[in-house]
């Protein structure tokens, strides 16, 4: 019995050690980021009600055009995630419901885009997208990126899974196919379509490389690329980095907190193919 | 229905391969325009040039040291997990997905603040404690360490996720069956759940190398490729050749980014062959 207490003490040692170091940056940008900044440049970072204050986040809106990007990066995201949704549901659709000549090779083409690198492809696509005169715009963010394979990798397994008679019955009563996907099969496959969008969202919200290299006025520059104009101006009080890291990361924490049974899905499907 | 989606892919991920191919075939000309044909000497580059050959390193270094750090020890957060009560190991879950919700460029911002020289939060806690800690970002040595630690900690929150999603999937029977056959603590964990995890764990060694070889932004967040470009890796040379100079070197980084391709390709296909014979 107690070589058995013992075990169970050292596990759970172990697992406190790796949270604390897990957890430690997660701390600095949640509960330091409201510390006075002298506190935290001096190391004391035991939080103290009284002392808790929002002038870091203010001394972030103060310095960096913080808002606007803001309002680039939901649009930017917001954008990015309905045309990668849209493309990827009617190429799924096609790739999976009518029997067509190709429509391996479509599939194949697609796929084959998961194993790119985007670093790869951004040299010529910042001459194209700079000859489309589209530079420092939100649409000059996005374009390269309203298509996205693994959105449609994702939407053809939820659509495969579904019974095919309800569509061929769909389709006797005569409904188009445009119909038949939007009345027909996206209400059944909600749960997977969440997901999608869901990992759409994610990476168009924390995008960086491409609205780097594609912006050059700060008030037309992504959140992302924002923060990390500020740790360059901030490089001595890391308490503002942390709000700033703070204001950026607020949606995508919710969305793991409360959504990851839905990101979980999109892993496993990645996982097992 | 398929044309928007296929369309847009030959534009914009299709044609600029075969583009960039061209560009890598180019030299700049003396007026500083790629024009000048030069054949396969700037993939002869990457043997010869110095600079190039340390990035490349540097590069497999970063990715090597990131990726044994975060599949590491995601595994070694997930074993112990599996026998801890409902409650305890949902709060515990929680707090290790944590860095999952951080972009690459939060994470580096948040590991600036950590290392910044002389107030970086890191060093003023561990002076708390009588220690003395490193120049996290201004030795040539520890900037590697740290940049791979902040892309490691980056990468955790996903390797994790996967662990523990494939943890709870996991066959309790085959499991209790080796218990009951003796077998117990570690000797249960490498002889019967490990193998059994091997599926996930490929998958994350694979993804994870393929990421820690684009690896771009914590090093400009962090160090911008020194100090005396000790951190600079692969893609920052791309990065730098084409868009950081003055007058830029377009083909030079274009045949980077080639290679950089060619490295994916080549990782991804043996992925699949690896996979195929164990299936």
């Amino acid at each position: 019995m107690t070589r058995r207490h013992a075990a169970s003490l050292l596990r759970w040692l172990w697992l406190g050690a790796v949270v604390v170091v897990v957890a430690f940056p997660v701390y600095a940008t949640v509960v330091t980021a409201l510390l006075p900044p002298t506190d935290v440049a001096a190391g004391r970072l035991v939080p103290r009600p009284d002392r808790l204050t929002l002038d870091n986040v203010r001394t972030v809106l103060g310095t960096a055009p913080l808002a606007q990007q803001y309002l680039v990066s939901v649009a930017v995201t917001a954008l990015q995630a309905a045309a990668q949704l849209t493309t990827a549901a009617l190429a799924a659709y096609a790739l999976v419901f009518p029997r067509w000549r190709g429509r391996g090779v479509a599939f194949a083409l697609v796929l084959a885009t998961l194993a790119f690198p985007g670093e790869s492809l951004v040299i010529p696509n910042f001459q194209l997208v700079s000859g489309l005169g589209l530079r420092d715009t939100v649409l000059g963010i996005v374009i390269p990126y309203l298509a996205a394979g693994y959105a449609v990798f994702l939407l053809r397994q939820a659509f495969l899974a579904l019974p095919r008679e309800v569509w061929e019955a769909a389709r006797m009563d005569g409904c188009g196919d445009l119909r038949a996907l939007v009345l027909v099969v996206l209400p059944m496959a909600r749960p997977q379509l969440v997901t999608a969008a869901m990992w759409c969202a994610l990476s168009a919200w924390n995008g960086y490389f491409w609205p780097l290299l594609i912006t050059d006025s700060p008030q037309r520059r992504t959140i992302q690329v924002g923060l990390a104009q500020l740790v360059v101006d901030q490089v001595t009080a890391p308490a503002v980095i942390y709000a700033g890291t703070l204001l950026v990361l607020l949606p995508t924490l919710l969305l793991v907190l409360f959504g990851q049974r839905f990101l979980v899905r999109g892993l496993a499907a990645r996982v097992t193919t | 229905m398929v044309l928007p989606c296929v369309g847009l892919l030959l534009v914009f991920a299709y044609w600029p391969v075969v583009r960039g191919v061209v560009l890598s075939l180019y030299g700049n000309d003396l007026l500083g325009d790629p024009t000048r044909f030069v054949g396969l000497d700037q993939y002869a580059e990457l043997f010869t040039d110095p600079e190039l050959r340390r990035a490349l390193l540097t590069t497999v270094v970063i990715a090597g040291l990131s990726v044994l750090l975060s599949v590491g020890g995601a595994l070694a957060a997930v074993l112990p997990l599996r026998r801890a009560a409902r409650r305890p190991r949902a709060v515990v879950s929680v707090l290790l997905s944590m860095p999952f919700a951080y972009s690459a460029a939060a994470s580096a911002a948040v590991f600036a603040g950590l290392f910044a020289p002389a107030v970086g939060t890191l060093n003023q806690v561990l002076a708390h404690l009588g220690v003395t800690g490193p120049e996290w970002l201004r030795s040539p040595e520890w900037a590697i360490l740290s940049v791979s630690i902040a892309t490691a900690w980056y990468e955790f929150g996903f390797a994790f996720l996967v662990l523990l999603a494939a943890m709870t999937q996991l066959d309790q029977h085959v499991i209790e069956a080796a218990a009951l056959d003796g077998a117990s603590g570690p000797r249960l964990a490498r002889s019967v759940i490990i193998p059994m995890l091997r599926p996930s764990l490929i998958f994350l060694l694979v993804t994870q190398t393929i990421s820690g070889l684009q690896v771009f932004t914590q090093v400009q967040v962090l160090t911008r490729g020194g100090p005396a470009d000790a951190t600079s890796t692969l893609v920052f040379e791309l990065y730098q050749r084409a868009f950081g100079e003055a007058l830029p070197h377009v083909g030079s980084a274009s045949a980077l980014a080639v290679v950089l391709l060619l490295l994916v390709l080549l990782i991804t296909a043996i992925q699949f062959r690896v996979l195929r014979r164990w299936a």
